[in-house]
């Protein structure tokens, strides 16, 4: 229940929700605007998933701002997807964080830090991609780069996979 | 029992992921992936700490006898936590148990200097309490796998009630025993003086007083009273609750001080080396005969505890059977709102037995009634129940019966006193 919410809760909770609005909306500076009506669904979505950090809804909410962001962009990556990946991270680690358990557990100190240490080394990896991204801007796409990238993903899935398995096995 | 599942984080990273691997294929847009690389990874890594282990968790508390207000914990003890980064523990909530951190939950981080986390559990009222059960949940590193959430049922804490502050310098009206701290009626080798009478033969050369036996010119000795203990019953009223209990620190109901009273009571004769016995007039009809000794007292004390409160079938107070013998104290804690008691009280009187109640019966309490009762009706039948109460309390007085209030220490100083010149006139007994 709502009323039951910690400040820790609530703060974690605003976190989830606003990560994905903002996402969706950091495409206006780059002059792309999100449809209005597309605005209002995230951010129904975004609301029901900081009520349910556990439930599927916080998946179709970032979805939806990603296959935005695909949508939206055919130029190139913009540098304003930096920030929106960052607001995505935010919200998904607090989403995580509130799912540790019930909605009146408060929110343990050691586990925050701990987990705003990973998001800030996961989330290293967006202006990584962007920097990769923009260096390979201009000088046009390799015939079949995405065919291969694809693969080699698949490939990766499947090895690990593999070797999960045989160490849960053992 | 319980098993390791994939979280719905690892699900959302897994598919956001791949969501921005396929939306990035699909449109040619390498912007995806810097919004969903931050999700492999973690998806990732959540993938690689897949736990391998299989815990076995269960709950135990340190302490299971307690006294009203003291604390105990409640560990987790789990058989296997490897793999296991973070443990959140979620107990039920029970009436009057106390939970520390507040509402029984807990989360933290364990592994290297991290313990599993606790529980402090505080009981608030004598009784027994059961602890509700718990949900525990055990997620991996990266919160890629989640044991649970498993239920695991509670402790049950036997709480003894806090004896209530008590002291008492009166002696017993009729010690009637073999060795004790009671002054008797009899002569004996005790200590207390009781006169200075002729030399007869046998008595100790050590007791002769030659200042009156050099003036009177014949051999005079001091003689003393003997030392007796005494037996004491406690009898305790169960028949009903009245009032509201709130716990140690709040309010307390006619049990409460009952219970409190009959524990202080308990506590004080076995420590004066008197037999004690403990009848509870109740559902359960608990009963622990006369004994003495720190182990009997706890036994008197575990018995206050599991005390079920309820009518008996076919209670009658003349019919009671107490065991008492002759020169038994016996003290009936009572709020005297019952028949049968006060027959049981009178009965008693009437055998010459010194008798006396303690009136349990809180100054503020309000009947408990039931919903959709008229409040004004509710009031009013409780008045004339008080009025029933006020005339059955003068009647035991007119017997002989002393009623006294509970307050703590002195309580019973002066009516034993009383009891004891009382024992001392000729009576009349009926049996």
């Amino acid at each position: 229940m709502i009323r039951e919410w910690t400040r820790g809760q609530w703060g974690l909770r605003v976190t989830a929700a606003l990560g994905p609005v903002l996402a969706l909306l950091a495409t206006t500076p780059a002059g792309v605007q999100p449809r209005g009506w597309l605005v209002v669904l995230v951010a129904v979505l975004s609301l029901a998933h900081a009520r349910l950090p556990e439930s599927p809804v916080g998946t179709v909410a970032m979805g939806a701002v990603v296959v935005w962001w695909g949508v939206a962009f055919r130029e190139g990556p913009d540098a304003w997807a930096i920030p929106a990946a960052a607001a995505l991270v935010a919200s998904h680690v607090a989403a995580l964080l509130a799912g540790y358990g019930p909605d009146a557990l408060g929110v343990d100190p050691a586990t925050l830090r701990r987990w705003l240490v990973r998001a800030g080394a996961a989330f290293l990896l967006a202006p990584g991609a962007w920097l990769v991204a923009a260096a390979f801007r201009d000088r046009g796409e390799v015939p079949g780069v995405w065919v291969t990238g694809l693969v080699l993903a698949l490939v990766a899935v499947v090895a690990g996979s593999y070797a999960l398995n045989r160490g849960a096995e053992r | 029992m319980s098993s390791w599942r994939t979280t719905a984080a690892l699900s959302r990273t897994a598919a956001l992921g791949a969501l921005g691997v396929a939306t990035a294929v699909l449109f040619g847009e390498p912007a995806v992936m810097v919004l969903t690389a931050p999700f492999l990874l973690m998806g990732a890594l959540g993938l690689l700490h897949r736990p391998t282990s299989t815990p076995v968790a269960r709950s135990v508390v340190d302490h299971v006898v307690l006294h009203e207000g003291q604390g105990t914990r409640s560990r987790l003890v789990v058989s296997d936590l490897s793999g296991v980064e973070h443990v959140t523990r979620v107990a039920a909530t029970a009436p009057y148990l106390a939970l520390h951190p507040a509402a029984g939950r807990t989360g933290r981080l364990v592994g290297g200097d991290e313990d599993v986390p606790l529980l402090e559990v505080s009981p608030r009222r004598w009784g027994r309490r059961d602890l509700g059960e718990e949900n525990v949940a055990f997620t991996s590193p990266w919160a890629g796998y989640r044991w649970g959430p498993a239920r695991l049922d509670g402790s049950r804490l036997q709480v003894l009630p806090v004896r209530a502050a008590f002291d008492s310098r009166a002696e017993a009206p009729q010690p009637l025993g073999l060795v004790g701290a009671h002054r008797s009626r009899r002569p004996g080798d005790g200590t207390e003086f009781a006169a200075i009478r002729r030399f007869h033969t046998g008595d100790r050369l050590r007791r002769i007083h030659w200042r009156v036996s050099l003036r009177t010119d014949a051999l005079h000795v001091v003689s003393t009273l003997g030392e007796e203990d005494t037996a004491v019953l406690v009898v305790v009223d169960a028949l009903a609750d009245h009032g509201r209990s709130g716990g140690v620190d709040g309010a307390a109901s006619s049990l409460d001080v009952t219970a409190r009273a009959a524990a202080a009571l308990a506590e004080h004769h076995v420590r004066r080396g008197d037999r004690v016995s403990l009848r509870v007039v109740g559902s359960g009809g608990e009963t622990v005969r006369y004994g003495a000794g720190a182990r009997h007292l706890q036994v008197i004390l575990g018995r206050l505890a599991t005390m079920q409160v309820g009518t008996p079938r076919d209670l009658r107070g003349d019919q009671l059977q107490l065991g008492v013998t002759a020169g038994t104290v016996v003290i009936v804690l009572s709020p005297m709102l019952s028949e049968a008691m006060a027959t049981m009280t009178a009965t008693l009187v009437q055998r010459g037995l010194p008798v006396l109640v303690v009136d349990t019966l809180p100054a503020e309490v309000t009947p408990a009634v039931v919903e959709g009762t008229d409040p004004r009706v509710a009031g009013l039948a409780w008045r004339m129940r008080l009025v029933e109460r006020r005339e059955v309390l003068a009647r035991l007085a007119a017997l002989g019966c002393p009623v006294v209030a509970w307050r703590g220490p002195g309580t019973l100083d002066d009516v034993l006193r009383r009891l004891a010149r009382r024992a001392q006139l000729p009576q009349v007994r009926t049996r």
